[in-house]
């Protein structure tokens, strides 16, 4: 993977963490954090250049569908889960 | 301030006036409770210097009544070390006994890095303020981290 793929990914893959903490939902949350973790880590050993940028798209397109959620989530929040309300700042 | 400096000067323009005429009482008994609500509403609001000055002339538990906001202990080099080193070792691909002040975290610690990544997040979390990503690419030890946010945070020693 060439140096300027890397950092793109790399705040790629910072962006979507950041997202994704803000779901209002325990459920949606700890699940995006834990998927979007393990796919990239999943396709770490990728090297062929078609299949880098495949996947780049995915995931772009993962951020705005993920963007979105949140925003709908913000606007319909339920109410939280018994796993989340002991701690009063639930981090993922 | 400036309501604060009026409620003052009214409250002891209307203290003298009250006792130097007595005649009339029900002027004194409708304008004694007054001053009382004024009195606890600024106890509330006060800053520690008008609260020195109150404390004078209120006596009783109420001048117990004060607020702290952002009361946090200053930071210094040492504690955001301590935090630092908190938050790693809390972080599970780290192995605590292998921890140094000094370790890379891909060399010596065996991340990758996305797990570089995952720990600068962890650092803004506690720390409460966004580190770049030109900044967060080049922080690769626990010592490294400290420096930056000292020097973010101003603190030199």
């Amino acid at each position: 993977m060439a140096t300027s793929s890397k950092s793109q990914v790399l705040s790629l893959y910072r962006m979507l963490m950041k997202e994704s903490k803000k779901f209002p939902s325990y459920n949606y949350r700890t699940y995006a954090l834990r998927r979007i973790r393990d796919a990239f880590r999943e396709n770490r050993t990728v090297s062929d250049p078609k299949a880098v940028e495949t996947l780049l798209n995915r995931a772009w397109d993962s951020l705005a569908v993920i963007q979105r959620q949140v925003s709908i989530g913000k606007l319909y929040t339920a109410q939280k889960t018994v796993v989340e309300d002991r701690g009063a700042k639930a981090t993922d | 301030m400036a309501s604060r400096v009026l409620v003052r000067c009214v409250r002891s323009l209307a203290r003298p006036s009250a006792r130097l005429c007595p005649v009339n009482a029900t002027v004194r008994a409708a304008a004694a409770p007054l001053p009382l609500n004024r009195r606890s509403f600024s106890l509330l609001s006060c800053s520690q210097r008008t609260r020195q000055t109150d404390q004078t002339r209120v006596p009783g538990s109420l001048v117990q009544l004060c607020r702290q906001y952002g009361d946090l202990p200053p930071l210094t080099l040492e504690s955001i070390k301590d935090r630092v080193m908190y938050v790693l070792k809390l972080y599970d691909k780290v192995n605590p006994e292998n921890l140094q002040v000094t370790s890379h975290f891909i060399k010596d610690l065996g991340l990758d890095s996305l797990d570089q990544v995952e720990i600068i997040m962890a650092m803004e979390d506690e720390f409460g303020f966004e580190i770049p990503d030109s900044e967060a690419e080049k922080l690769m030890s626990p010592e490294e981290i400290v420096q930056y946010i000292a020097d973010k945070k101003d603190v030199y020693e």
